[in-house]
């Protein structure tokens, strides 16, 4: 009965949403496109939720439960494996797009009902295309005859509390600049002459999707790092490029959309950069959903829902890129910026995000590239991308550092060295610092440094100064960036990596550790059975500092086993072990990873997303105040 | 600006599409990773035999006739799933198969050829998963064609499905 009811509120919302897509075509039908907005947002809601009922209850009859579920699957894991397999996440991805979907619906008031009309309009095709895709491929309600007994159980790798969150943080983010994408359809559409303050609509949800975007990559670099036990957190596979490009894209439309607002410049560039960001969201979806690729996070090998996305998006892109070729000319413009201003810095940085996203993209399907034409097999790795990025990188950070302190308009050259020496002065002393404590020099690692403490020490600069009419969010989000790139410089410069062959007390150092290899036990979890390492960190005053307990966990409903890290961190360095195979007599593979200054990635990540969320409760106010 | 440019955008995002299309199309594989080893000699090898009570000698193996070389073990899903086809080139087609257990333990491994049945002629046991990395091995399953010359003629990732059967028996036709 109750995967007959979510099957029924699938297909109700997608009569809502085709109600919404005609309704809102010929406006001024207030009535009508309330009833539909709501609607659909009702019973999408009430869809979702019946999934995850049959989910927590173990209804075997569901085909997506029975593949994705056991009855000794931990209630949190019941929960996110919801969205733990292609179906499920498909009725979440609806969710989220009638969620903005109803936001886009609040905006609505009397001056701009044909604006909001035509954007909820596109929002409508848009969802229409994805309530399609999954009736028609992807059912997650879809029964089998007979009940099984049990299902074949969640692959153990993604049972991770970082990996509930994950997705529907990063959907959050994917799905938002589908909002961006319709007001700017909108705006396109608008006729000649008519006057709607669009870059405020359009501002708040680029925020919400990079913030949410932001932190949705984070907890994906979390997992990888905690959970796969390779001791690092990224990894450029495609699937972490396809979140990172529309990142991009939307860190440079966050930044033209200031000048909009500020200098009415750059508008048409605006609206383009919110048109990408939103079709790279689909591409990167298509990329994972089509197995078109190789790649840790792909779902199903399934050509014919690669066909389906591939012509909706090639319909969307098509009809939304031509609609800028025609119509974007009358957001053009002719001003020019001086380059020592802070437009200018705005615009270098964009240029160069644009440059670093058009990099990745092209690593991402270069494989793709010449398969088609040549048949051979390629693949693009870390080295590519290293060599590529980190290099265009660089001039975007320290334009970063600067930007925020020059004026509007012209700067005089003279003044901005007195803004800047403080920060000049605590970079050196925050540099020779670092060197001292980890004593290894290396070119990276002294520019990473350097441009870390750059920009923390800007942003502190202008933190304590006081009447700056700066926005507090910008502040704190780029402090977060600065903390970020310490991390990621000290992480990747610096680590070091042991592999060995353990006996039960035999000892091991690494940097200023010692570690001792105590015992191995056997233990037995919820839905596993492991080996459990028992490693004794000392320093060098032999003060026990911590135990470490990595494990060899065996999952016998899905069969497989996974290692589970086992790390300790401080704000210095994380130690990392990980248990390998082996046995009594000959002893363990243990690879023991000393990785400096890891958590200052995860604390940047969360400034960043505090600084975003600050950022958005002011533009909201900014938004009620036009209301 | 000149307007024709603004087109631009919209013609180079079909073009993209347009090869993930034909990409989509194609009778292609993802998981056929390219082989560095391809058209080069088997790596050289010594090590347990699972089955017999003598050394594996990669040498004494390679060379003689085609074989197929398939990298499996007990603890991974895609190999059971494989097996009944790893079977029907031993059985069906009279297909020298050697097997390489990788990273397993070997009573189980008996074991579980028992139960399944045992396609393979010899088995080479791979304890520390070392004879993997110098085949370049990306996952388990994975499987090779190796001629009559000791020369490796194919790779395929993953597990063999029945269109992966078909591929390899084509394969072999051409290199006997």
């Amino acid at each position: 009965m109750v995967p007959f009811l979510g099957n029924f509120f699938l297909w109700l919302s997608l009569f809502f949403v085709i109600f919404q897509f005609f309704i809102s075509r010929k406006n001024n039908k207030l009535k009508f496109i309330t009833i539909a907005v709501n609607g659909l947002l009702i019973s999408s809601f009430v869809s979702f939720f019946l999934l995850m009922y049959v989910h927590i209850v173990s209804d075997f009859s569901v085909l997506n439960v029975f593949q994705n579920s056991h009855t000794t699957k931990p209630l949190l894991y019941k929960i996110s494996g919801v969205w733990g397999n292609h179906e499920g996440s498909m009725l979440l991805w609806i969710l989220v797009l009638t969620i903005f979907n109803y936001f886009i619906f609040k905006l609505y008031n009397k001056k701009n009902s044909t604006f909001v009309s035509k954007a909820l309009e596109t929002q409508a095709f848009v969802t229409t295309g994805f309530i399609l895709f999954t009736i028609l491929t992807s059912n997650p309600f879809e029964r089998i005859i007979p009940t099984p007994e049990n299902g074949l159980g969640f692959n153990p790798i993604l049972q991770d509390p970082a990996l509930v969150i994950h997705p529907p943080l990063l959907y959050i983010g994917y799905v938002g600049f589908s909002a961006a994408f319709s007001i700017s359809i909108a705006t396109l559409s608008l006729e000649n002459g008519e006057k709607i303050p669009w870059h405020i609509y359009m501002k708040p949800f680029v925020l919400v999707a990079w913030t949410f975007l932001s932190i949705g990559i984070a907890l994906g670099a979390v997992w990888a790092y905690y959970e796969l036990g390779w001791g690092g957190w990224w990894f450029w596979d495609p699937v972490e490029n396809a979140s990172f490009m529309p990142w991009l894209l939307g860190t440079a439309l966050l930044h033209s959309l200031i000048i909009v607002e500020k200098r009415k410049s750059l508008q048409a560039w605006v609206l383009l950069l919110s048109i990408l960001a939103f079709l790279l969201s689909v591409v990167g979806t298509f990329l994972v959903r089509s197995g078109i690729l190789t790649s840790v996070h792909t779902f199903a090998l399934d050509p014919s829902r690669g066909i389906y996305i591939l012509a909706f998006t090639a319909l969307l892109g098509g009809y939304s890129l031509i609609l800028f070729g025609t119509k974007s000319k009358k957001y053009f413009d002719n001003n020019y910026f001086t380059f020592f201003s802070k437009e200018g810095s705005i615009l270098i940085n964009n240029i160069l995000m644009v440059v670093v996203c058009s990099t990745v993209f092209l690593g991402t399907i270069y494989p793709l590239l010449v398969e088609a034409f040549t048949n051979n097999k390629i693949s693009v790795g870390e080295p590519y991308y290293n060599s590529t990025v980190i290099p265009i990188i660089i001039p975007a950070i320290l334009v970063m550092g600067i930007g925020p302190i020059l004026s509007w308009g012209k700067e005089d050259k003279s003044k901005t060295f007195k803004k800047i020496f403080p920060s000049i002065l605590l970079t050196s002393i925050m540099t020779l610092f670092i060197f001292l404590i980890y004593q290894s020099y290396s070119a990276v690692g002294i520019a990473g440094v350097i441009l870390s403490f750059w920009i923390i020490s800007n942003n502190l600069v202008i933190l304590f100064k006081k009447n700056t009419n700066l926005s507090s969010g910008m502040i704190v989000a780029h402090l977060g960036i600065g903390l970020l790139i310490l991390g990621i410089t000290g992480s990747s410069i610096w680590q070091e990596e042991k592999i060995i062959r353990m006996k039960i007390d035999s000892e091991i150092k690494i940097k200023k550790n010692n570690i001792i290899f105590k015992k191995i036990d056997e233990i037995v979890g919820p839905n596993y059975v492991a080996l459990q390492g028992n490693f004794w960190v000392y320093d060098k005053k032999k003060n026990i500092i911590t135990k470490l307990k990595p494990e060899n966990r065996f999952y016998p409903i899905t069969n497989n086993f996974t290692t589970e890290a086992s790390i300790h961190t401080n704000l210095f360095r994380d130690l990392y072990i990980v248990l390998g195979e082996g046995n009594l007599n000959d002893g363990w593979v243990v690879r023991i990873y000393y990785n400096p200054l890891v958590i200052w990635i995860w604390i940047g990540a969360l400034v960043i997303f505090l600084g975003g969320i600050i950022s958005i409760t002011s533009n909201l106010k900014k938004l009620k105040s036009l209301a | 600006m000149k307007k024709q440019l603004l087109i631009l955008p919209s013609v180079f995002f079909l073009l993209i599409l347009s090869i993930f299309f034909y990409l989509l199309t194609i009778d292609r594989n993802p998981s056929e990773l390219p082989s560095t080893l391809l058209n080069k000699n088997v790596p050289k090898f010594e090590t347990e035999s699972l089955l017999k009570n003598e050394k594996f000698i990669s040498s004494q193996e390679f060379g003689n006739e085609t074989t197929l070389v398939n990298f499996f073990a007990t603890w991974c899903k895609p190999c059971r799933d494989e097996h009944a086809y790893i079977q029907r080139f031993s059985n069906e087609k009279g297909i020298k198969v050697i097997g390489i257990n990788y990273k397993d333990n070997p009573k189980k491994t008996i074991q579980w050829l028992k139960k399944l049945g045992n396609p393979y002629s010899n088995v080479a046991v791979d304890k520390n998963g070392r004879i993997a990395i110098d085949w370049g091995v990306y996952g388990i399953p994975e499987t090779f064609i190796v001629n009559s010359k000791g020369v490796i003629k194919y790779r395929h990732v993953g597990p063999v499905t029945k269109k992966i059967y078909r591929k390899i028996n084509l394969i072999i036709g051409e290199n006997k």
